[in-house]
């Protein structure tokens, strides 16, 4: 407890609201207020202005934050080493004002070099790894099935999550992996249903999930017939979206979601022991 | 060495901060492109010296303490390459509110009002009275006297009460 005793009403009147005085000061400050208007008056300005600047600081919390910075953060030591090199050479100096950077040479670019330079930019400061691996090149078109029908409301799956059933049985035949659909209601999804999708040539299962902020994450699956060991998750970033896959078996999954979102590899986690 | 599974939970944390670690560097410079900047560099700070924090209390008082430490580097960095010119940190005197305030064109109203505000009073009005943290934990986190804290917190009250009858007065 402070003592405020000898400051200024509205610095003791200031505690009182917060609770940080002793008792004896309340019960003087109590009787203040009880027989002095102005006390009062001043203590509900002081409440005014507490009540008001808590809505406004709120507000501030709308704002987005800087995506290439969550990039980063999540980017660190323990994902792979192409993403740990990608992010240690493109950390700023200090003082470096990057995102305006950023920003404006995403512009540039896109008006320089079209929609490639667009995308390039907008990345923010990270180095697409898509085009790496050969293998996983329909993680590629798996983003870019995400990207377009993620944004469709009425259309958002082909068979609804009424028919989980017809799904499991439809998915596993024409894709040829033997999966259940997993409840991920604990991470905050909901199943919406699935799609079938074609990647590399080859049928692609797609099941849909929503949170409860309306964003959409998908799980996809294909076989891929090469029967190796079960690899371990790996991270791509591509403009909005992040995909962590795997493999199991003679198949190969990805769990997709919005590259802001801190947990997807834990998701991934989740999705591997119960698909 | 810190364990992969800490170090991915610590970033995850990291990361679920980010958006009261960016009011709370707004507070502190009063500029939207100056808070981004050491949004940046406290994060990378943070991830750097993870092994550092203990896991007690709130990681939220140790980033923002960071952030704050950082800040003033800054203001001093500043100073010697402006030869001196600048004023002290907690000068109320020293901004130039009205053109912080400009240059977070894409803020609204509310966060002008909050900008436009004498350096030191937001960031302690923040700790306090909207994430809740005592009179204490604010002065070791801001590095300033509890007579400060008490006192700024007062100042900003009034202050706030000021700006909504101004802007009552202004939609009437």
């Amino acid at each position: 407890m402070q003592q405020t005793k000898g400051l200024a009403l509205e610095v003791r009147l200031s505690a009182y609201i917060d609770g940080e005085i002793g008792e004896t000061e309340k019960t003087e400050l109590d009787s203040l207020l009880a027989r002095d208007d102005d006390a009062r008056a001043l203590l509900e300005r002081l409440k005014a202005g507490s009540a008001f600047g808590n809505r406004a600081f709120e507000d501030f919390l709308h704002d987005p934050v800087p995506l290439a910075l969550v990039r980063q953060i999540k980017q660190g030591p323990g994902i792979t080493p192409r993403f740990e090199r990608v992010a240690t050479a493109n950390l700023p100096k200090r003082s470096l004002r990057i995102w305006p950077r950023l920003a404006a040479a995403a512009v540039a670019l896109f008006f320089l070099g079209g929609v490639g330079g667009f995308i390039l930019g907008s990345a923010g400061n990270i180095v697409d790894p898509a085009p790496e691996a050969a293998g996983r090149s329909w993680i590629g078109e798996v983003a870019e099935y995400h990207d377009i029908y993620s944004r469709q409301k009425k259309h958002l799956v082909e068979v609804p999550a009424s028919q989980a059933a017809v799904i499991e049985s439809w998915l596993s035949s024409s894709v040829g992996v033997a999966f259940r659909i997993p409840d991920l209601t604990r991470k905050g999804l909901t199943f919406e249903g699935a799609r079938l999708l074609v990647a590399d040539g080859r049928p692609v299962g797609q099941l849909v999930y929503r949170d409860r902020e309306s964003e959409i994450f998908a799980i996809c699956f294909l076989k891929n017939g090469d029967g190796g060991k079960p690899d371990r998750f790996s991270e791509t970033i591509r403009g909005d979206l992040s995909l962590v896959s795997w493999q199991r078996d003679a198949a190969s999954f990805v769990v997709v979601g919005p590259s802001s979102d801190a947990g997807l590899q834990d998701l991934a986690q989740t999705v591997a022991a119960a698909i | 060495m810190r364990q992969a599974a800490e170090m991915k939970d610590f970033r995850q944390d990291l990361v679920s901060l980010l958006p009261k670690l960016r009011r709370f560097a707004m507070t502190l410079t009063r500029d939207v492109n100056d808070a981004d900047d050491l949004l940046q560099e406290v994060c990378e700070r943070a991830i750097t010296r993870s092994h550092l924090w203990n896991g007690e209390g709130r990681l939220a008082s140790w980033v923002y303490a960071m952030t704050r430490n950082l800040w003033v580097d800054e203001i001093r960095k500043r100073k010697v390459r402006g030869g001196g010119d600048m004023t002290d940190f907690f000068d109320p005197a020293e901004l130039n509110v009205e053109a912080a305030a400009e240059k977070a064109v894409y803020v609204n109203q509310l966060h002008r009002m909050i900008l436009s505000m004498p350096e030191g009073l937001a960031s302690v009005f923040l700790l306090v009275n909207v994430e809740g943290y005592s009179y204490r934990e604010a002065a070791e986190i801001l590095a300033i006297p509890i007579g400060t804290v008490m006192s700024r917190l007062s100042t900003a009250r009034l202050r706030l009460a000021a700006m909504l009858s101004e802007d009552a007065e202004r939609r009437a």
